[in-house]
């Protein structure tokens, strides 16, 4: 029970943090309500509020790094999906919460809520109900031109053209996270240009063994990769419009019920709104052949930049005495076989027996 | 339009946010309280085991009513425990409680050597050892086959292939009819490069599977359902039902290359088994070999395995002697819903029984006693009766 010690100290540990967060977020949670008859809009106290409960959800997560008992991995699992699930929920909350203010002073228009809506909140929230993780690509993205700095070290320059382009294309990177084709486009032409003016010219030349091998083979996954970014950053496009649809259908049927004077209660009324017709609208998009055919695409794609790691993996591995993923598909292979030629000759036997 | 009356009562959104926020603390308290979620207890032995696949017979506390064994056969996808799922909510204990003699596969986690498994493998090679041990150990010719959901799909295929070894056959939510578009999973499955896919992986990670399971309602999936878990966080067995049903849902084991390959391109893009085009092994499998009787069980609520892919067998098989049952409500549901304990187990129990007629010849294997007996004549280490 060592390991649910642990666990539990940094449980405790975690606990006073938890309480001294929730001791502020109790004094800030007041003078946010206190501030509420005249400024709820603008909303400052709820800010601080949103503040301590993001420095509560990750202290929480991070005395969860513990390792614990047999099952401690998944209760912790099942926390993280609700503290991801609650922020989603919070962040709804921040996008309405302006609106509500707002409602009681302004038209209501639908056009006018639409004008409020916070595109970097809003897909923030999305992000959490689809798990799309926008750093996670450019992480790739980085660690991948790092590794071309240091081949660019010992291929004498030939690199530059893709050094360069990496460079080019992670300043893009920002602006595709917000779901521009435009800029995975750009980033796609960056590197087309740099192969076409290295690896289509060494097209041409003697091979210069293994190096050269890997060397292209990297570029090609560098190359599938740009593809498959373009494409995800189309689905995830897809995604957000649809996203924005649904919100503006919220919004109708909010303005509607406003303009028939009837009061919404509590907000669970707007989350089960907000659920409802996005969870529609979603499936109405599900259920089209081209959210189907550009599923498919964009998984191959992801499947072809794995494939091409795969193999470069097994270039560099290749001088090392260790087994290789091929090596090894083939042994399967062979103990699948025998394994089979074993169950028949048994089966033959027992036949034979009986 | 001016609107002048209040109708945010914003005080309360901003209370709701800090009860909500103390649910989430309480929830984490309670979470890290519980060390152990318990799925499958009913009490059960292994008596069979051959590779990755492990065969369970459940003890029989009361008296077995009928005679005919049941072998049921989950689904690759996910785990079979969710028939047992918790004590109050359970197929398998409510079937034992009718007297029923049951049987359950347990496929196991694939590795990569499991890479090469073959829908074949599956259903002529273990599904058939299966059949054969329980026909074996219980000295009856003939079994009763209880295929759910991917599961009755390979038991159809099985029933089509070995009619003379299954006595009764219930379908429960299985695909049959994959030319539907109703459930999401058919339509995108028409668009998935399987090769690629198998070719990269070989075998096929759950998690990949699970993703498009949640695709099927992100909102409710994602969301929903961890706040509304906040409301039950102070009932320790409230949460514990969750927490089980979470186990089972993320507890998805890998699906082998092979198999997955065929089953989609077969199915899921060719529709080749209701078509009488769909061969295994070297067999072309004919669904109206499938003479005995033939319960099938569909949720008109599932978004995974619509009604329209389910309900085609009917007219596909060769029988006469043939039940169309509507479960009202979903896929999962039908496992674990208060309704399925109160009529759908009670239902399938009285159909077995009215279907257990003493028309069975005792099998040259010895009777049930020989329960130490080897399987085959020769036994590995890898292949073994217990």
């Amino acid at each position: 029970m060592e390991s649910a010690n642990d666990y539990f100290d940094i449980w405790l540990k975690s606990q006073e943090l938890v309480f001294g967060n929730l001791t502020e977020m109790t004094q800030k949670f007041q003078q946010g309500l206190q501030g509420f008859g005249g400024n709820v809009g603008g909303m400052p106290g709820f800010g601080g509020f949103q503040d301590v409960y993001t420095s509560w959800t990750k202290s929480v997560m991070n005395a969860l790094q513990g390792r614990g008992p047999a099952d401690m991995n998944f209760v912790k699992e099942t926390l993280s999906k609700t503290l991801t699930g609650s922020t989603a929920y919070q962040k709804l909350h921040e996008i309405w919460l302006p609106f509500f203010k707002a409602i009681q002073e302004k038209n209501a228009s639908p056009n006018f809520y639409k004008d409020l809506t916070d595109p970097a909140k809003f897909k923030e929230m999305l992000d959490h109900v689809f798990g799309f993780d926008p750093t996670a690509v450019s992480q790739i993205v980085e660690q991948a031109s790092k590794l071309l700095e240091t081949l660019a070290g010992y291929s004498q320059g030939f690199m530059k053209p893709w050094v360069d382009a990496a460079g080019k294309s992670s300043k893009d990177f920002p602006n595709m996270m917000e779901g521009h084709p435009e800029s995975a486009m750009k980033i796609f032409h960056s590197l087309f240009s740099a192969f076409d003016s290295t690896i289509g010219r060494v097209f041409h030349v003697p091979a210069v063994g293994k190096d050269r091998e890997k060397i292209e083979l990297l570029l090609r996954s560098l190359d599938d990769l740009s593809v498959y970014l373009a494409k995800r950053t189309e689905y995830e496009h897809t995604m957000y419009v649809t996203g924005l649809g649904a919100f503006e259908k919220v919004i109708a049927t909010v303005a509607d019920k406003v303009s028939k004077g009837e009061e919404f209660e509590r907000f669970d009324e707007f989350f089960d709104l907000w659920i409802d017709v996005s969870e529609k609208a979603y499936y109405a998009l599900f259920q089209t052949q081209d959210f189907s055919k550009m599923q498919g695409e964009l998984l191959e794609i992801s499947v072809q930049v794995r494939q091409h790691s795969f193999k470069l993996m097994e270039l560099y591995l290749y001088d090392f005495p260790i087994a290789l993923r091929s090596e090894m598909d083939d042994l399967y292979k062979t103990v699948y076989d025998l394994k089979k030629k074993v169950k028949s000759l048994e089966k033959q036997l027992g036949k034979a027996h009986s | 339009m001016k609107s002048q009356v209040k109708n945010f009562n914003v005080h309360n959104f901003i209370k709701e946010l800090g009860e909500l926020n103390t649910k989430l603390i309480k929830g984490t308290e309670t979470l890290a309280a519980i060390d152990e979620i318990d799925v499958g207890t009913a009490p059960k032995e292994l008596v069979y085991e051959e590779d990755k696949l492990k065969l369970y017979h459940y003890k029989q506390k009361g008296k077995v009513t009928c005679g005919v064994p049941v072998l049921i056969v989950y689904a690759l996808v996910n785990r079979q425990y969710i028939l047992d799922l918790q004590p109050d909510r359970s197929i398998v204990r409510n079937l034992l409680q009718h007297g029923m003699d049951l049987y359950i596969i347990d496929w196991g986690y694939p590795t990569k050597s499991d890479m090469y498994l073959t829908l074949d493998d599956y259903i002529t090679g273990y599904l058939d050892h299966c059949v054969d041990f329980i026909r074996k150990r219980a000295g009856k010719d003939k079994i009763n086959l209880m295929g759910i959901c991917q599961g009755g799909t390979f038991s159809a295929i099985y029933a089509a292939l070995y009619p003379k070894k299954v006595k009764n056959f219930v379908a429960m939510v299985a695909p049959f009819d994959f030319s539907t578009n109703d459930g999401l999973l058919f339509s995108w499955a028409k668009n998935l490069n399987i090769d690629s896919l198998v070719d990269t992986y070989r075998i096929i990670p759950g998690d990949f599977m699970n993703s498009g399971f949640l695709m099927l309602m992100p909102f409710t999936l994602n969301i929903r359902k961890y706040v509304d878990m906040l409301d039950m966080v102070e009932d320790r067995e409230k949460l514990l039902n969750f927490l089980r049903m979470e186990k089972w849902i993320f507890d998805s084991p890998g699906q082998t290359g092979e198999c997955l390959r065929q089953f989609i391109k077969d199915c899921y893009q060719g529709n080749k088994l209701i078509k009488g085009e769909l061969r295994v092994g070297d067999r072309l499998v004919d669904l109206k070999n499938i003479t005995m009787p033939l319960l099938n069980v569909y949720a008109s609520a599932d978004h995974l395995v619509p009604p329209a892919a389910t309900r085609p067998l009917n007219d596909a098989v060769g029988t006469t002697d043939k039940t169309l049952y509507e479960f009202k409500g979903g896929h999962i549901g039908l496992f674990v819903g208060s309704k399925s304990q109160k009529e759908l187990a009670p239902t399938l129990a009285a159909w077995l029984h009215k279907r257990d007629g003493e028309d069975q010849t005792k099998a040259s294997a010895k009777p049930e006693s020989t329960r130490t007996e080897k399987a085959g004549r020769t036994t590995s280490d890898r292949k073994r009766n217990l």
